[in-house]
């Protein structure tokens, strides 16, 4: 296991983003939830299995946004991470698409998922790859 | 083996009305890219120009795809690209023709060793 020394400092490694979508529930925490997972499911930080980096010291940090911030559950939203510790916010964003005839809602909400990981930048060179 | 894997990007690209497999598998790729920023050199401090990026694409007529402008998307690094059997092609209902579907993997990697 790679041990954190004196010049290991907590770096962004990845922003990922994504979208989604309630259609018809108004849910925003659902729309959340749904941004989250398109969000993770576009990449594979394989990092931590390649340099044996324990996944657990890993911080993520999302950024949910949505027409009504307020109606999110960031603590469901925060359940979506798998791995690390997830601090979730949500701000002023997203799209809602109203249909004035028939009254109804679609809300789309947009995730940002920021992925910051302590390294030792000084512990690793570069070198020609066998 | 000191060629170490980063990240792996996925994406999906689709070629509605021209039932072209490179803009699909181009798409595929930019899908990849776009949904993600990757700050892992940065977080080595290593230049941007040593990310070894191999790039595989599945689509159902391999042989169609013109692999040099999949390389045009990279602005940086050292692009390799595969093509390989798989996506999926789906025939129009009413008419002949095909949607084209394309998956991609960008693979990032540095060749990288622990200073001693």
């Amino acid at each position: 296991m790679t041990r954190p020394t004196n010049s290991t400092e907590e770096k962004r490694v990845i922003l990922e983003t994504g979208s989604g979508n309630d259609l018809y529930g108004e849910d925003y925490t659902k729309a959340a939830c749904r941004a989250v997972q398109d969000a993770l499911h576009h990449s594979s930080i394989i990092l931590f299995r390649s340099l044996d980096i324990d996944h657990k010291t890993m911080r993520v940090q999302v950024t949910i946004g949505v027409q009504e911030p307020d109606k999110v559950d960031t603590t469901v939203v925060a359940a979506e991470l798998p791995r690390g510790y997830a601090e979730v916010t949500a701000v002023f964003g997203g799209l809602n698409v109203h249909d004035p005839e028939l009254g109804t809602t679609h809300v789309v909400a947009t995730a940002a998922v920021e992925a910051y990981v302590p390294i030792d930048a000084a512990a690793w060179r570069l070198c020609n790859a066998v | 083996m000191t060629k170490k894997r980063m990240v792996v990007q996925f994406g999906q690209g689709h070629s509605i009305r021209r039932a072209d497999y490179t803009a699909a598998a181009e798409r595929a790729v930019r899908d990849a890219l776009w949904h993600n920023s990757l700050t892992v050199a940065e977080a080595f401090g290593f230049p941007k120009s040593a990310m070894i990026i191999d790039v595989e694409i599945g689509v159902q007529k391999p042989e169609e795809v013109n692999v040099d402008e999949i390389i045009k998307v990279f602005p940086y690094g050292q692009p390799s690209v595969r093509v390989v059997r798989g996506g999926l092609d789906i025939p129009k209902p009413h008419r002949e023709g095909i949607n084209i579907i394309a998956n991609a993997a960008v693979i990032v990697s540095f060749a990288m060793e622990a200073e001693k």
